[in-house]
């Protein structure tokens, strides 16, 4: 693999740390720059912040909270924090000022899109747009907060000056609040959309999922077999709009995700107030691929084993993350069958691009789509046969997205990158203001993401080096969007440097946006690259056939009496006898390792052994 | 200020160590007294050079005085007395550098209300006199440790800054040592509290110093071979992990001495001649000295 994910993690953090703590003129003290230019972009703060936490939180050698145990090279790419015991001190500042910025006079935390809502007709989008709490907030929200809350602990922990213990204490309870306020604006955006087969939404639904040309009566009725759990799960839960969804029909069907924000008209959610009070919600009651993809990943962390492991979350918000955790499986069920639907040879998500009922078709949908698969494989652990296919699905994204390919001329899916997918947000324009749209432009950095996951459930040694190889393709591809000066070099996004046709580069500052998304591919390789070596099951025979012959010939040198018969050939017997233990130690985890040794045993012992039989004259 | 230099384990360079930081401290001009404490075996004449106090003065050290046998303790001026010529005469800038020996053939003694109180009287005037005052106790628990602790816990030294250093090799056993001596049953902490000492305070107090360590990394140990050096980082990251569980990781670690063969096999003072003209020192080592003494004197951050 060319991905060096420590290397490459430690040079994002010095770029981080060089572009965004910076040395004030006048005082000569350093502030945290935020990524966002107001207060109200809390989307881009938090990427920002997550660039740095996310790694500390889940990979070991990255952590933070306990200076006794910080690497060296860590202690040194953030130098200008301070010592090894300043730098979770200033960071416990840095975060405390994070979770008072995004909070309310009154200290209801707030998860506004801010400078991220754009429009197409000139017109700014209005003041109280810019304020709209927005999903992909609060699913970037848990999991930033998830990784505070763990860090504000461990470092507690280590501490005994009051003043210090104070802060971390404050701390851990705002992030605590905010995490709540999170979760229940997740549950108060998520929905369920319910049409009749014969509405046009049921029509091009259909129309993506008969690969194989059933009659449509027949098709509803197989869809809806195959749907039958996630119907029976999404029956009995009120969704965020209030409704309780009503899918009983016989040739109803439904969609379930996320939509762009809390639902216009979801009443607020009882029995949750520590995460502060709950605004109305303006969004279209209808799920957004975009925003199911980010809420998925959010959520999921709630339930991850180091939230488990170190206790995150209080009563009421574990009552809070059993509500999202059915609503998670429910839809994460929904769109891997939907993907995967049909007796065919054929995928509906080997159909690209993938088409949603609202009419729109794009490759970065057909993305988001794998993605879902990805997490519900990973889930139920599918088999190689089934990865390998998605892997397939993932290089062929890979090759018509032109991360793989070249764009030649005007090549339409360079605006996948530059300027991106505009996902547009229906109801936004409630509030007064322009039509608002979401910018995504993160297709290459969720491409490896998800390559990198399905790499590390392969267990397939050919196959999984195949998706390796994809990998550091699209690496290679990454590495060269990045800044390649100015105050951000080093971060991402300049995409004009991999697509001529875009003209020179012209970007200022880091797409936080992007850059996070390559910070977790890189985290997610760093969980592959720990793990261990894929078995090959042919190797360990190899290596059982290998180590039995190299004991019987040993066995054979002992009963000839060669261990009595001079230093020189009891000091070989010897160094043998070490080797075959420590092939036999590691036959099964690193096979091959164990063959490499065994072979110098075996060709010690045959030196031996036609010195022998040159003296017999044979 | 005072500072009070003691080690669970003999050998670990807790004297020879003391002395440098001291010299350092002296040659940046700060005005220095060294205490040898060390009853059992006052041997801190040899690391100045000063032939005739190798094993203690014979004219009356800090020994005598405590037992009230002579009113003032022996001091041997280093920059007059030294027997080595780089030592000889006062450097340019430099402050001065008073060593204070222990006897010839004393012993171990115990503590009483009148020998504590000549200690408190030795350390009030010597705050007066010195910028710093390094107290070297003798290894492991010793009596010493209890007449300083008893001295300290006074109400007329309680405006004194007093300082710990706790010597520690970079060994399993060394980090388990050190980590008792400090916290444990019949720690510092512990038999500070029943002479009077706050435990927070006292705690407060406390830094560690690794001698003898082996950085992996480091230009000297270039010529290991790889396996070396992987199965050194692995041990180097088990001790790590050891001595963060046990309180004595980064946060309360001073500082820390390389591995040098002029530290193992002569146990001096290293000049800049050693390093510079000679070239037997390591830089790196004298750059841990420098290091040192310039934290043991700053201010501690809270922890």
């Amino acid at each position: 693999m060319r991905i060096q994910p420590r290397q490459h993690l430690l040079e994002i953090w010095e770029a981080l740390i060089r572009s965004s703590y910076v040395k004030d003129e006048s005082s000569k003290e350093s502030h945290w720059a935020w990524g966002g230019a107001d207060s109200d972009d809390s989307v881009y703060d938090t990427q920002q912040l997550l660039c740095l936490m996310f790694p500390a939180a889940e990979v070991p050698a990255f952590a933070l909270e306990t200076p006794d145990e910080t690497i060296d090279a860590v202690v040194g790419v953030l130098a200008p924090f301070g010592t090894a015991i300043q730098i979770p001190r200033v960071l416990t500042r840095i975060l405390t000022s994070y979770l008072e910025r995004h909070s309310d006079t009154d200290g209801n935390p707030r998860f506004a899109g801010g400078g991220y809502f754009v429009s197409d007709t000139g017109e700014s989008p209005s003041e109280e747009q810019r304020t709209l709490d927005v999903t992909e907030s609060f699913a970037l929200s848990i999991t930033l907060t998830l990784a505070i809350l763990g860090f504000a602990r461990k470092f507690r922990e280590g501490l005994r000056s009051k003043s210090y213990i104070a802060e971390a204490e404050k701390l851990e309870a705002l992030a605590s609040k905010r995490l709540t306020a999170a979760m229940v604006g997740l549950l108060r955006s998520f929905t369920v959309n319910a049409f009749e087969a014969e509405s046009p939404e049921g029509r091009l639904l259909l129309a993506s999922m008969n690969e194989t040309n059933l009659p449509t009566r027949r098709l509803v009725e197989e869809l809806r077999r195959e749907l039958r759990d996630v119907n029976a799960g999404l029956r009995d839960l009120t969704i965020g709009s209030g409704r309780e969804a009503e899918l009983e029909g016989q040739t109803t069907l439904f969609e379930c995700g996320w939509s762009w924000g809390v639902i216009d008209g979801a009443p607020e959610i009882v029995d949750a107030t520590a995460g502060g009070t709950q605004r109305p919600g303006v969004a279209q009651d209808a799920p957004y691929l975009y925003f199911t993809t980010v809420a998925l990943d959010g959520i999921a962390d709630l339930f991850s084993t180091r939230t488990r492991v170190l206790g995150l979350l209080d009563a009421e918000q574990r009552r809070l993350a059993d509500s999202l955790q059915l609503r998670w499986e429910m839809t994460q069920r929904y769109w891997a069958k939907l993907a995967t639907f049909g007796v065919g040879d054929r995928w509906p998500l080997e159909s690209m691009p993938w088409n949603t009922t609202d009419a729109e078709h794009s490759d970065y949908f057909s993305l988001l789509v794998s993605a879902i698969v990805t997490r519900d494989m990973v889930e139920r652990r599918a088999s190689d046969e089934r990865l390998s296919r998605l892997g397939r699905v993932l290089a062929e994204l890979a090759k018509r997205g032109r991360v793989t390919e070249r764009a030649e001329g005007a090549d339409p899916a360079v605006r996948l990158h530059s300027p991106g997918l505009r996902v547009g947000l229906g109801g936004a324009d409630k509030v007064g203001g322009p039509q608002l749209y979401w910018q995504v432009s993160d297709f290459g950095a969720v491409l490896l993401k998800r390559i990198v996951r399905i790499a590390a459930l392969i267990d397939d040694v050919e196959l999984r080096d195949e998706l390796l190889r994809l990998g550091d393709r699209v690496w290679d591809h990454l590495v060269q969007r990045r800044l390649s000066a100015g105050a951000f070099k080093d971060l991402w996004d300049e995409p004009s440097n991999v697509y001529a046709q875009l003209g020179e580069g012209h970007s200022l500052t880091a797409s936080w946006h992007h850059t996070i998304r390559v910070v977790e591919s890189l985290v997610g390789a760093a969980e592959l690259v720990r793990s261990d070596p894929p078995r090959s099951e042919f190797m360990i025979r190899q290596a059982q056939h290998s180590i039995s012959e190299a004991e019987h010939l040993y066995d054979q040198e002992l009963l000839d009496g060669g261990a009595e018969s001079g230093k020189s050939i009891r000091d070989l017997l010897q160094t043998v006898h070490a080797n075959l233990l420590r092939a036999k130690e590691i036959q099964y985890e690193r096979p091959a390792s164990a063959v490499a040794i065994v072979q110098k045993v075996l060709r010690e012992l045959d030196r031996l052994a036609a010195a022998r039989q040159d003296a017999k004259g044979r | 200020m005072l500072v009070f230099a003691t080690s669970d384990k003999g050998g670990t360079g807790r004297s020879v160590t003391s002395c440098n930081i001291v010299y350092r401290h002296a040659l940046h001009g700060g005005n220095v007294a060294y205490l040898d404490f060390d009853f059992g075996s006052p041997t801190s004449g040899a690391i100045f050079n000063i032939d005739g106090a190798t094993r203690g003065t014979t004219r009356g050290g800090l020994h005598k005085y405590l037992l009230g046998e002579i009113p003032e303790p022996t001091r041997l001026e280093i920059w007059d007395e030294s027997d080595r010529s780089s030592l000889r005469g006062r450097p340019d800038g430099a402050g001065r550098l008073t060593l204070f020996p222990g006897d010839e053939g004393g012993g171990e003694f115990a503590a009483s209300p009148e020998i504590v109180g000549r200690c408190i009287s030795l350390f009030s005037r010597l705050e007066e006199e010195y910028d710093l005052t390094l107290v070297d106790l003798s290894a492991g628990r010793s009596y010493a440790t209890d007449i300083v602790l008893r001295a300290t816990a006074d109400p007329s030294l309680s405006k004194v800054i007093s300082r710990w250093l706790i010597f520690h090799r970079w060994t399993r056993q060394h980090v388990y040592a050190a980590a008792g001596l400090a916290y444990g049953d019949r720690g510092i902490i512990k038999s500070g509290e029943e002479r009077g000492h706050d435990h927070d305070k006292l705690k407060d107090t406390i830094r560690f110093v690794r001698t003898a360590v082996m950085d992996p990394r480091s230009q000297e140990l270039s010529g290991l071979r790889a396996a070396q050096v992987a199965w050194l980082n692995d041990v180097n990251d088990d001790l790590r992990e050891l001595a963060g569980r046990l309180q004595i990781g980064r946060t309360t670690m001073l500082g820390s001495v390389p591995i040098d063969p002029v530290l193992q096999w002569r146990e001096q003072l290293i000049s800049d001649t050693d390093t510079i003209t000679r070239q037997i020192a390591n830089p790196a080592t004298v750059d841990a000295f420098v290091t040192l003494a310039k934290r043991l004197t700053d201010e501690w951050p809270d922890l």
